[in-house]
């Protein structure tokens, strides 16, 4: 024993100095930087206020969905129907509200109830994720996965594989608008963002959460409600997936039955590269932050640098290893 | 005695939750359409589903070992991309298959370095190596549909002895495989690993080469199941193979494989779930349902299927536990 | 293969296995100085010692799971240097585990031959020969069950002679046993102690791992003592006494392990439990618990009493019978809701059931409590951390200086505290322990017991399940023994005795 603690404070000062490479926050955060500034004498127009903008509105909806993502993966969970939670809640808000085929088009209570049909859709998918995987025992994985399948399904065959035009103005300022130059969609993402941390690293429920990640029997007897919790952050996961589509369709003036269906990898990407663990208990919003910031900046400066599809795909599978082994160095290192 | 009675049904039914879903697909099926049930129907259920029974016979292995392969719809195309650049370039056409092999075990190679000497978690590899071979396809095929010479179709319609290329390929590497996984030591291997990958290192399995064996294999696999499909379809558009590891994963578990290693088999297993998928989707054809139903119908059976073996590791674990208690009167005397 | 009384006659009285000046360490800081140790073949070797004295990195280097830094190791008077697990095998050194290491996917035969699998002509394995060979080193060991039978079918006890059957299959000279004993029943410890003697008899040498020092006396002919990577003792078993054995283990003399209590239990009940009754499972269990009581619940392993604890708990159903805490019902409620009446349950497997092992020593200790110290859905840390700070210092855990780091870092004794931390944060009126003391060494044993005694003096009430009857004996006011899923005898402080409360477990088959 007395062994022990001694093995355990000589780390400590080992690790000190070293903190810098230690915390996949600041991997991922250099690993943005270190892009950015690479970046710029090849990329002109990087740091343009247009630019700029640009990367943003790229950047807020895929940063929602991971946030959403980030939550499942602390659980030990994964949720693969995340995007097509996007794809069939733009699809359901465009049909309730398109001025061409929507149930309520042209009434004044088209946008909210629109809104609020995606939300709950959303919250709904999500519970019933969580609901066959407490309840029903089954592996997240799978679970998510025929989701997955079932609800792009479901929106294609909803809209017969076509999009739906015509939306509310007052809806897709929700995506293009701003308020005194901040853009709505900014506000809702930086609201939403927020209160997730928050959740996370404040709330009982977020203890909760990491606890189950860790642990779920352990927890459970600890007096934790795990069914609850793992729904939760199920729940948490599919409204982050509506709200993302809120934004997207509003931006895009369409309902689109393939709404973020690139995006699912970038999603998990994203929180794998700012460090969340797959086997549950380790993520931070703020990690997965920076991700979703790295992803985007290699998407938009290879954009601006002329380079096409394939490139990007090869770099970000690149990036997405070298983000895994420096984690792997790191814990090596411990 | 009753209760005993519906325990001990409800236990079979659970038990072969695949081949009885498979039995009421069929009945289904032929109730709607008497063509569902005419001879060459099923060998054209065997011929379509071929493709991605291979690829999910290599992804059996990998998750007997609890690992994951996400990269094989990618590793199909990235193979075929470069069959194609070939044969268009003039080069012999057993070259470019045998370059479609060979890629495939190169990219399996990769992933299993990657995750035995880097020690990256299967998910991650293969989900970079996803991207990368995605990227890579598209690069070779300059984002292109390549349009392949009409002789590699005549050997997708080609039958060997009476048996089409297909089935015969899907037979061979069912049968191997199953082989493997029951008669060698490396079978046995891959079965101790997925159960405890610690207990096996210390028993003297050399976990590393199994591991890196398995993505091999996965790899070799993924590729053989695009060669079956460029075979078939004469060419190669850009989403080739894409999403096709939901669909080896699907048929797998479908087949009884677990997420979490150690449990499953290739045959029966993998292979019915494989053509339990390809029967749903024909029979749907052949019943003339809206196209746009085929993966809802299918989604559903799947998470069907997964529901009915979680239900069964429940009451088996819930069984096993009264054994041990004291009052209980040896169940198995 | 094994072969059978031949050995007897080869013992020689030339050591079998000889480790000198053995040294390893890690990150600079070393676990093991100049061991040394003889053993010959035929004879039965104890090593005892603290957890975390140094005996598993021993026991790895022996077993070519790591290298010694210093020193040379010499079996069969050749230099023995195993590299890899795989290569020990092949030198005739196996090992059987605490934590069993077989494959329960795969049958017997497969596990007593794997990795390396008899083939036949085409390359295949062989399974007749493999069938024919099983069957035969099963009988070796009296396990008459089929080679083809799947060990997760198989209980404990029945796992482990198979893996002595490996053993012997492996043509081991050396079989190390490593606390051999902690997951089987009275009349299987039994049998592994009869199939031991008869392995000695046939030349095999072995060591014996164990913290159950009354197992080591009666099994062992030499022992030999680990302390923070030294031996600190060593010699014939006559040599030694308990008490002996315990002071070198510890260091110091631990003249009580026991620590006596200043206080008497209260009159007032605050745990009843009537005619508790789940059918296969528990069987009219009926029992009061008093306000700063020990109640000590007895019984062989099997006997029903974690399975009463998780009905308690409400981990498992209960067709029939009531619990009241404090006169309230309690049965019908969840395992949520019985914490909030003041239950609390530390469980006999702390990795799997009572930690989150990769979390921080802190959100371990914090876990229960965390509603207590939330206001508005958020989580007042600084007064949480306050309260997770005084009770790691009350409970005594020896860890790093803010308890941020992993409980996995922790020994078996500090990680028991955490749990025990992480239940007295909540107050409980009553505690149930499930064998709180299971793989926990000597010196945070005591402290345990002192924890325990002091929640008894705040009035709170304990149910105290565990295997030894000496602890029981030790720390308990009243016992109950079970058997066969029901209270087969009750004993007051004065009438303990060892041998009625044995007989009281032991007792077959029909209740008087």
């Amino acid at each position: 024993m007395k062994a022990f603690s001694k093995q355990t404070l000589n780390i400590n000062r080992l690790a000190a100095p070293q903190s810098a490479i230690r915390n996949p926050q600041s991997i991922a955060a250099g690993l943005c930087l270190l892009w950015f500034l690479a970046s710029i004498p090849f990329t002109p127009g990087l740091t343009s206020s247009n630019n700029i903008s640009n990367i943003f509105s790229n950047l807020l909806p895929l940063l929602i969905v991971a946030t959403g993502q980030t939550i499942v993966l602390i659980t030990g969970g994964i949720d693969l129907s995340a995007t097509s939670v996007m794809a069939l809640t733009s699809v359901m808000g465009a049909l309730v509200m398109s001025g061409d085929q929507g149930l309520l088009g042209g009434s004044a209570w088209a946008v909210p109830a629109g809104i609020a049909a995606m939300l709950v859709a959303g919250a709904l998918i999500g519970w019933l994720n969580g609901a066959a995987i407490t309840r029903l025992g089954m592996p997240p994985f799978i679970v998510t996965l025929t989701t997955m399948m079932f609800f792009s399904g479901l929106a294609i065959w909803l809209t017969k594989s076509k999009t739906i035009y015509n939306l509310p103005p007052a809806f897709n300022a929700i995506g293009k608008g701003s308020l005194f130059f901040i853009p709505y969609a900014l506000l809702v993402t930086a609201l939403l963002v927020v209160a997730a941390h928050v959740l996370l690293s404040r709330s009982l429920a977020g203890r909760w959460l990491y606890a189950c990640g860790h642990n779920a029997r352990a927890a459970e007897i600890s007096g934790v409600p795990v069914g609850w919790t793992l729904t939760l952050a199920y729940v948490c996961s599919g409204v982050c997936a509506a709200v993302a589509a809120v934004l997207y369709t509003g931006r895009l003036e369409t309902g689109s039955p393939v709404l973020g269906q690139r995006l699912l990898l970038d999603v998990i990407g994203a929180a794998v590269i700012g460090g969340a663990s797959l086997f549950g208990g380790r993520g931070k919003i703020v990690w997965t932050m920076y991700g979703v910031l790295f992803l985007t900046l290699i998407d938009n400066t290879l954009n601006l640098a002329g380079q096409s599809h394939f490139t990007m795909m090869m770099v970000k599978g690149g990036v997405i290893l070298l983000a895994a082994l420096l984690d792997v160095l790191r814990r090596r290192g411990q | 005695m009753t209760e005993k009675a519906v325990n001990n049904l409800s236990q079979a039914v659970l038990r072969h939750a695949a081949p009885l879903m498979f039995l009421v697909v069929l009945a289904v099926f032929s109730l709607l359409s008497p063509r569902f049930l005419a001879g060459n129907n099923f060998l054209n259920i065997l011929i379509q589903s071929a493709s991605t029974a291979i690829v999910a016979t290599g992804m059996t292995f990998v998750l007997l070992t609890a690992g994951i392969d996400l990269s094989v719809g990618s590793v199909m195309f990235v193979s075929a991309a470069v069959a194609g650049k070939m044969v268009l370039g003039g080069q012999p056409l057993w070259l470019a298959c045998a370059a479609i092999l060979l890629t495939g075990m190169l990219s399996g190679a990769f992933n299993a370095l990657c995750i035995t000497w880097l020690r990256i978690v299967p998910f991650i590899v293969t989900l970079a190596t996803l991207y990368f071979g995605r990227g890579l396809g598209l690069w070779l095929t300059e984002t292109r549909a390549m349009n392949l010479p009409e002789s590699i179709l005549r050997i997708g319609s080609a039958r060997i002895a009476g048996i089409p290329f297909p089935v015969l390929m899907l037979g061979i590497v069912v049968l191997a495989a199953h082989l493997v996984l029951t008669r060698t030591s490396f079978g046995r291997q891959i079965y101790a690993m997925g159960n405890d990958a610690d207990a096996a290192r210390k028993a003297g399995i050399r976990t590393n080469r199994i591991q890196f064996a398995v993505y091999v294999i996965s790899g070799f696999c993924a590729a053989l199941g695009g060669l079956v499909s460029i075979a078939q379809l004469g060419a190669v558009s850009p989403s080739f193979g894409n999403q096709r590891e939901f669909a080896a994963i699907a048929a797998a578990v479908l087949g009884g494989v677990s997420l979490f290693g150690g449990r499953g088999s290739v045959l029966p297993g993998t292979l019915l779930g494989a053509l339990l998928i390809q029967t749903i989707e024909n029979g749907l054809v052949i019943a003339n349902a809206d196209p746009y139903l085929y993966p809802l119908v299918m989604s559903a059976i799947i998470f069907l299927a997964v529901l009915l073996d979680s239900l069964r590791n429940q009451q088996l674990r819930r069984s096993q536990r009264r054994i041990i208690r004291p009052s209980q009167k040896p169940s198995h005397g | 293969m094994y072969c059978g009384g031949a050995g007897n006659s080869e013992i020689t009285m030339k050591p079998l296995l000889e480790c000198s000046q053995i040294g390893k360490s890690y990150f600079g800081v070393s676990v093991l100085r100049g061991v040394k140790l003889a053993l010959a073949a035929g004879s039965v070797l104890g090593l005892v010692g603290e957890n975390g004295a140094g005996k598993s990195t021993l026991m790895n280097i022996l077993g070519g799971v790591t290298q010694p830094d210093a020193g040379s190791m010499r079996l069969d008077g050749s230099e023995y240097i195993p590299k890899t697990p795989a290569e020990a095998t092949g030198y005739g050194v196996a090992f059987v585990h605490q934590e069993l290491n077989l494959f329960t996917n795969l049958s017997i035969a497969e596990n007593l031959f794997i990795p390396a699998f008899p083939k036949n002509k085409f390359g295949f394995i062989d399974r007749p020969q493999m069938r024919t060979k099983t069957a035969e080193l099963l009988r070796a060991v009296s396990l008459d069950i089929s080679p083809d039978t799947l060990v997760e079918s198989l209980s404990p006890g029945e796992r482990q002679l198979v893996e002595i059957a490996r053993a012997l299959g492996q043509n081991a000279k050396l079989i190390i046993f490593d606390e051999p004993t902690t997951s089987l029943t009275s009349r299987e410890t039994d049998r592994l102690f009869a199939l031991i003697e008869r392995l000695r008899a046939q030349g095999i040498a072995m060591i014996y791992i164990s913290h159950v020092l009354p197992d080591v006396f009666r099994l062992c002919d030499e022992m030999i003592v680990l302390r923070d990577g030294e031996v600190v003792g060593s010699g014939r078993k006559d040599e030694f006494t308990t008490e002996r054995l315990i002071t070198l283990m510890v260091g110091r003399r631990l003249d009580q392990l026991y620590p006596t209590r200043d206080t008497q239990p209260a009159p007032e009940t605050v745990m009843q439990v009537s005619d508790l009754s789940q059918p296969g499972v528990i069987e009219g269990i009926s029992f009061e618990l008093r306000r700063g009581e020990v109640l000590g619940i007895a019984g062989l392993m099997g006997a029903g009493r974690t399975e009463l604890a998780h009905i308690l708990f409400g981990l498992d159903p209960c067709a029939r019978g009531s619990i009241t805490i404090n006169g309230a019902e309690i049965s019908a409620l969840s395992t949520r809701e019985r914490i909030a009446c003041g239950l609390a349950f530390l469980t006999e497997n702390r990795r799997e059931e009572g930690l989150l092992m990769d979390a921080a020593i802190s959100d371990n200790l914090a876990l229960t409590a965390l509603p207590q110290f939330t206001s508005g859905a958020l989580i007042e840390q600084p007064r949480l951390t306050q309260a997770v700070n005084q009770m790691a210092a009350s409970v005594q855990i020896r860890g790093g200086g803010q308890h941020r780091q992993p409980v996995k870092t922790l020994s078996g004794g500090n990680q028991q505290k955490v749990v025990l931390g992480k239940w007295l944060l909540r107050n409980p009126a009553v505690l149930i322990l499930d064998e709180p003391t299971r793989g926990v060494d000597v010196g945070a044993r005591s402290e345990i017991y002192r924890i325990i005694h002091q929640l008894a003096a705040t009035g709170a009430g304990i149910l105290f399940i565990s295997s030894e009857i000496e602890e029981l004996i030790g720390v308990c006011d009243r016992l109950l023994v079970m058997q066969r899923g029901a209270i087969a005898a009750r004993f007051e402080r004065a009438e303990f005795s060892r041998e009625q409360i044995l007989g009281a477990a032991l007792q077959s088959g029909e209740k008087p």
